[in-house]
């Protein structure tokens, strides 16, 4: 199965390195989905939530406030500023988690509207998790 | 001579001072290690956005007429003032790194007074602040705490205050200094021209393949780019400071230790004649009684 190497950068480190099936990220003129052997690519981000699935089967996702993402054949890196995984051993750690990344978009867009529409996929993420 | 128990009690003192002082060379050598380890971990963005944006120049030059153009990269020089950033420790202790800084900095105002440009100074870290304060020089811009903890969002707000005071055309230019870390035993001072950008950085690799850029304007893309790479720069040379200050505080630290050391040995053989003096003293005294009874 072919796959792609996906990193994501923030100014106080590596956050996520992994070879990954598909990714979808919240680009700044729409949300795009980026499989293997995508076209090379370089967009701006806005406030959203990175959608990870992993080879096996399993969904991941990070919440982001700002970066840009550049796409080769094999290989995505997405240089962002603030990010927050919304993963954890148990439920309150999950639902911390939840908390920070709302508080991080909060302070990324004035845009109510888009909040909300972010808040629920983050709910929607959090729920699969 | 001093007396024996006044040179016990220099002796006691010296060494806790040393004692003091040890500790604190421990103490930057565990946080010297934490911060070169944030730094590490700092480099991966900075080489992934140097890389992007070279590779953006790179297209811009290839394909578009005339070449990058912008506020950002063009040197209009109008207003005859520039920005000068730079960061010094909030604490001393570190020996001559403040003043290192300092004085670089007091250099670069008489040249740029000399050329008869305004300079507008701002200032991270107490040290920097109590100085130029005390010297009369008038602060745009101070901050105290962000040199010992540096934070990313702090760091942009400060900085961006600079660019957008540029981009306004307030403005001709901003320029970043810090003592910077070059390894274990050595500072470097380090003067940035932050704004306008130097484009030549970003030239020579060209993109392995046509990108594609979303939104189209690539323009955009860069200076949207720029921003967080200024931020980054600025952050960047926050860590790089810590780094060095830990560094030359161990130094530091490491010389007032060894220099304790020298006193507590010199005090000793002074203690230890001053005693033998006394005991001679009483001992002629004994004799010279016993002669006397003859």
């Amino acid at each position: 199965m072919d796959t792609l190497k996906l990193e994501i950068v923030t100014p106080e480190g590596l956050i996520f390195q992994s070879n990954v099936k598909s990714v979808t990220f919240p680009g700044e003129e729409g949300e795009f989905g980026v499989l293997p052997k995508h076209a090379s690519l370089l967009s701006l981000l806005k406030p959203g939530v990175i959608e990870i699935t992993l080879p096996d089967g399993k969904q991941e996702s990070i919440v982001i406030n700002w970066g840009h993402v550049k796409v080769d054949e094999n290989k995505a890196v997405a240089l962002v500023e603030g990010a927050i995984p919304l993963a954890g051993g148990s439920e309150s750690e999950i639902a911390k988690r939840i908390e920070e990344a709302k508080k991080l978009l909060e302070s990324a867009s004035d845009s109510k509207a888009a909040l909300a529409a972010v808040e629920a996929r983050i709910e929607k993420a959090a729920k699969i998790i | 001579m001093a007396n024996l128990k006044d040179i016990k009690r220099k002796i006691g003192s010296v060494k806790n001072t040393q004692k003091t002082t040890r500790a604190m060379k421990l103490v930057s050598t565990a946080k010297l290690r934490r911060t070169e380890e944030v730094a590490k971990r700092s480099r991966f963005f900075e080489d992934a956005i140097n890389q992007t944006l070279s590779e953006i120049a790179a297209s811009i030059n290839q394909y578009k007429v005339g070449g990058i153009k912008g506020r950002y990269f063009e040197k209009p020089e109008i207003q005859g003032v520039v920005d000068i950033l730079f960061i010094t420790a909030d604490k001393g202790l570190c020996g001559g790194f403040n003043y290192q800084t300092i004085k670089t900095v007091r250099n670069l105002l008489q040249e740029y007074e000399k050329k008869g440009t305004k300079v507008r100074l701002k200032a991270v870290g107490k040290k920097g602040i109590e100085f130029f304060s005390f010297q009369g020089y008038e602060l745009a811009d101070s901050v105290i705490g962000l040199s010992s903890s540096p934070d990313y969002k702090e760091a942009a707000a400060f900085i961006s205050r600079s660019v957008q005071d540029y981009l306004d055309e307030k403005i001709d230019g901003v320029i970043l200094v810090h003592n910077g870390y070059k390894n274990m035993i050595t500072q470097e001072i380090k003067v940035v021209n932050l704004l306008p950008i130097d484009t030549s950085k970003f030239e020579g690799s060209a993109p392995s393949s046509l990108i594609e850029l979303e939104p189209d304007e690539s323009e955009k893309v860069l200076e949207s780019l720029i921003n967080k790479y200024i931020e980054f720069n600025m952050y960047y040379a926050l860590i790089d400071s810590l780094a060095a200050e830990h560094s030359a505080r161990m130094q530091a630290m490491d010389a007032a230790t060894k220099n304790a050391k020298e006193m507590v040995e010199s005090l000793t053989i002074s203690y230890n004649k001053a005693r033998q003096e006394s005991i001679t003293t009483e001992l002629i005294e004994i004799i010279s009684g016993m002669e006397a009874m003859k």
